[in-house]
């Protein structure tokens, strides 16, 4: 049986210290009796003598109103406490159970179970109460929405479903899940139903932290909210994380942090940074005090000013990194802390490489071939345009092979479809970036001196630029582009990024200019190699959110192994191993990766050999449930799961003391007495 | 503005309702002497139209009066004797205590109109009329009228009297008896809520002396009480004091209790020979007078 709580307890025991003794002292207080004028007394007085002696309950009869005022009175006073019952919802016939199993579902902050637990132990109870005939289907989701078992009345069937319900640390969207559902409900037994059958019933366990719900409606269906998880619960995540290189030494990689609280209380962290699973020095920062989100800026500035607090809101870390590694960040030293997926991610850094460099040039050219011999590359090569022409035939082939390809007074017909290209009085073909032309020739531009450069660019720092060029290509260069040296008359060194590409043109022959004999331009060719070959993964790789499928273009699956058939993919632990088969032709997309972690294929493909998914997701991890239902239509019902609250108070003061107020105008007036 | 004369008397009697009442006459159930020739039989033979009996001849007598038929057929001499005309008496007993200045219609007005009305059929049929009214005693009195012309006198006695003070009928009783030795018929006009009892001053009244007529007259707010709540009663006369809290009950036994008064002063009355009528001021008085007064055979 259900017992009444109260809502307003205090106030009504308050206003019933107030009234109940205030009626009572008007009843028992000397009453102030009217007097009024008779021709006799006579009579009276017998008729009270008469009536003392005959009546035996005589006593009460000025108690009657009392009585009723004091019902009345407790009448109210209870309404006014606002008491409320928990009551059973009962499942209609025909029900959709959306199970919300993203990433915030797994906090523990449900007495230590899960919220997906949670949510599912409500489900199950919630469908012990469907109509004997009714329907319902098991619909689990979080950013897309997978049918678990369809329409049917076998309770068993639908809790076993249920219970096959495996958490995951994706993110949550309800829109596919509502249209999934209303969908399914239209066209489950239309004829049976009818027009006028019953409303489908979409009985929602999440805890509202969807990233769609802007976006939510339902046509005909009729949502009931079952609101999982608590407010209290505490949780510091990780919400961003990135890496680089720093361009001017590639060797050193700078970590940044951000650190969110989505507690109700400030709390402290520690985080800690580890290298292929080494933590290295000065990999952890403790004591990190982080202000929760829910604050505003004037409850912060309050708590650091009169707590003499300082609040932090991420952390960043430098090391040197001359080879590829994963780095992971983790959070550590956390009470209370009762969502993992955001206390760890991961970044794959890879090395920095040594390059295969391509010079094409017709003559050959002095100065770049010096250069190309004194650099750290790998294989330089130099090849002349015919050559280049043919290797051009291939031309996947050739931007696998070499990281860069110097054109030396050489204009390309043709370029490989994304590389990084540098040009000596040469432009790119079929390029915004272009030089000036007339009378079909490219205008000449002669005698230029350097008039400015790009003091910041990391390939200019510190680079004193002083040199004449005799003859050079008038550029036309487009706003994307960027103009690093400035000449008197034209630019003379442009960087323009197109696509997949980069290009770096010097509209100036360097062996017709004074420039290979200053210092400063080994050095500017040593950063121009570094930048072209490192910078398109200067930021690392890229890290997934869970669920995301890689594709991984077919060049880069050749490259592994020509005739590879099948991929094992190692993930996080509870993920494992899954071994998938590879199409014959095309991009492969990889399965869903659902869980945080690294992911390491096998065989190693490149740039895919490690895949980091990261959950980096503030709405996920943001613990609060959410109290309007999602979409802001539908009812909410109680945390305790299939239970609605429902206020009394109304039928207190409709069948209680509306109806004793009648009564006590009746007697008063009618002069009904006991 | 104070009312003038004429709407007084009017008040208490109108024109138009003294029309009607010229129709009516008091009667009474035993014939009584009179001290002077009215327009009632009495019981003396006397000179009237009306032949009572005979005598035998005596030298002397009025040879008017002979009956000569007789004395054709037995040869004898014998004189018709009639009956002689005398006034009727009519006492009027009008309660004046502070008890009748209550209600709605108010009792002292209704009582000195049923007064009025009496008082003039008794004047105007040439009864010998009195008015007194009682209180603590006899206050005041018209003494003996007669004749039409008296009627302005009468009304503007009744005009003048002001319901106050206590009652004491037994005294007003007895006063009356004493003073009023002449035996006629008696209407006694009051509410009888007197503390001191009825039945004292009422056989002064009862005993044969008098044809007594007692008319009990109280108001609606008397007999069917509209009072509620908690209530300190204070009596109109004497001023006592009664605390009530209005019930249900409450006012049942009341009525009950009025009703057995009420029953008493009847059952006494005609024990005694005399005629009792209840009234309220919510009947119409003409109707009191013309209906009910001459079902009771007071008026006829």
């Amino acid at each position: 049986m259900n017992f009444p709580s109260f809502l307003n307890p205090w106030v009504a025991g308050a206003a019933a210290a107030a009234a109940i003794p205030a009626l009572l002292l008007l009843y028992f207080l000397k009453l102030r009796r009217r007097e009024v004028e008779v021709s006799s007394t006579l009579l009276w007085k017998k008729a009270i003598q008469d009536l003392q002696v005959n009546a035996p309950f005589q006593r009460l009869r000025r108690n009657l109103l009392l009585f009723l005022q004091m019902l009345i009175l407790l009448a109210l006073l209870l309404a006014l406490s606002r008491p409320v019952v928990n009551h059973t919802i009962g499942m209609g016939s025909l029900a959709v159970v959306l199970i919300d199993h993203s990433a915030s579902m797994s906090a523990t902050d449900i007495k230590g179970k899960s919220r997906l637990d949670e949510a599912k132990a409500k489900a199950k109870e919630m469908l012990d109460s469907m109509d004997k005939d009714g329907s319902a289907m098991v619909v689990a989701f979080d950013d897309s929405a997978d049918i678990i078992r369809s329409f049917t009345n076998d309770r068993a069937l639908l809790k076993q479903a249920i219970d096959s319900i495996q958490p995951t640390d994706r993110r949550s969207k309800l829109k596919l899940a509502f249209q999934l559902a209303e969908a399914k409900a239209a066209s489950f037994n239309p004829e049976q139903r009818g027009p006028l059958g019953p409303k489908p019933e979409i009985w929602l366990y999440s805890d509202g932290r969807v990233l769609d719900a802007t976006e939510l409606s339902l046509r005909f269906a009729d949502l009931q909210y079952n609101k999982i998880g608590t407010a209290e619960a505490g949780n510091i995540g990780i919400v961003s994380l990135s890496a680089k290189r720093n361009y001017e030494r590639p060797a050193e990689v700078q970590v940044f942090v951000r650190l969110a609280n989505f507690g109700p209380d400030p709390a402290t962290t520690a985080v800690q940074m580890s290298v292929n699973g080494v933590v290295v020095s000065g990999g952890v920062k403790s004591g990190l005090l982080v202000a929760p989100e829910r604050w505003t800026n004037e409850q912060r500035e309050k708590a650091e000013k009169d707590q003499k607090l300082t609040f932090r809101y991420g952390a960043d870390f430098k090391l040197d990194l001359m080879t590829g590694a994963v780095i992971r960040i983790e959070l550590k030293e956390q009470a209370n802390d009762v969502l993992a997926a955001d206390d760890s991610a991961q970044i794959i850094v890879p090395p920095p490489r040594s390059l295969n460099v391509l010079l094409v040039t017709r003559t050959g050219s002095l100065w770049l071939e010096k250069f190309l011999e004194s650099a750290r590359l790998k294989s330089p090569k130099v090849m002349v345009p015919d050559a280049y022409e043919q290797k051009m035939k291939d031309p996947q082939a050739l931007a696998a092979e070499f990281d860069v390809i110097l054109f030396d007074r050489y204009q390309p017909k043709a370029l490989p479809p994304a590389g990084n290209f540098m040009y000596f009085a040469a432009v790119p073909p079929d390029s915004k970036l272009k030089s000036a032309m007339e009378s079909e020739a490219p205008v000449t531009v002669k005698g230029q001196i350097v008039l400015d450069w790009e003091r910041s660019h990391p390939m200019l720092r510190h680079l004193p630029l002083r040199f004449y060029a005799e003859t050079g290509l008038r550029l036309m260069v487009p706003p994307d582009a960027q103009v690093l040296v400035e000449g008197d008359k034209s630019p003379l060194v442009v960087l323009y990024r197109d696509g997949r590409s980069t290009h770096l043109v010097l509209s100036f022959d360097v062996g017709d200019s004074t420039w290979p004999l200053n210092w400063t331009f080994p050095v500017f060719m040593d950063r121009a190699m570094q930048y072209l070959a490192l910078g398109s993964e200067m930021d690392v790789r890229q890290s997934y959110q869970p669920g995301a499928t890689p594709k991984i273009p077919r060049y880069n699956l050749q490259q592994a192994a020509g005739d590879l058939t099948q991929l094992k993919i190692h993930g996080p632990s509870s993920f494992g191993t899954v071994t998938t088969a590879i199409p014959a032709a095309g991009d492969f997309a990889l399965p869903a990766l659902d869980r945080v972690g690294v992911y390491t294929l096998d065989p190693a493909i490149p740039q895919f050999e490690k895949i980091a998914v990261n959950l980096l997701d503030d709405n996920e991890s943001n613990l609060l449930p959410v109290d309007v239902p999602p979409g802001g239509t539908g009812q909410m019902l109680a945390a305790t799961g299939g239970k609605s609250r429902f206020e009394l108070w109304r039928w207190i003061v409709a069948f209680g003391a509306i109806p004793l107020c009648l009564i006590e105008w009746w007697v008063y007036t009618r002069r009904v007495h006991l | 503005m104070p009312t003038s004369d004429t709407e007084q008397k009017d008040k208490l009697l109108t024109s138009e309702f003294m029309a009607r009442l010229d129709q009516l006459d008091v009667i009474s159930r035993k014939l009584l002497a009179g001290k002077m020739k009215g327009e009632r039989r009495s019981k003396r033979r006397g000179q009237s139209v009306e032949f009572a009996d005979y005598r035998n001849y005596v030298v002397g007598d009025d040879l008017r009066f002979i009956d000569w038929n007789i004395y054709a057929r037995l040869d004898r001499l014998f004189l018709k004797l009639f009956l002689e005309e005398e006034d009727l008496a009519l006492y009027i007993l009008l309660d004046v205590t502070k008890s009748c200045d209550y209600g709605e219609p108010q009792k002292a007005m209704y009582l000195k109109k049923v007064a009025a009305a009496l008082g003039y059929i008794g004047l105007v049929n040439y009864n010998r009329v009195s008015i007194c009214a009682m209180a603590n005693g006899i206050v005041a009195e018209t003494g003996g009228m007669r004749s039409r012309t008296r009627v302005a006198r009468m009304l503007d006695f009744l005009i003048e009297l002001e319901p106050a003070g206590a009652g004491n009928l037994a005294e007003a009783c007895r006063r009356f008896a004493l003073s009023h030795r002449q035996k006629g018929v008696c209407v006694v006009l009051s509410d009888f809520f007197d503390k001191g009892g009825y039945e004292n001053g009422l056989r002064y009244l009862s005993g044969g002396k008098y044809d007594l007529f007692v008319v009990q007259i109280l108001c609606p707010q008397e007999i069917d009480p509209t009072l509620q709540g908690d209530l300190k009663l204070r009596d109109i006369e004497d001023g006592d004091m009664a605390e009530v809290s209005i019930t249900q009950p409450l006012l049942k036994q009341y009525k009950a209790n009025l009703n057995a008064y009420c029953l008493a002063v009847k059952d006494y009355i005609t024990r005694r020979g005399g005629t009792y009528l209840f009234a309220s001021t919510a009947v119409p008085f003409d109707t009191l007078v013309l209906n009910y007064l001459r079902e009771r055979g007071l008026l006829g």
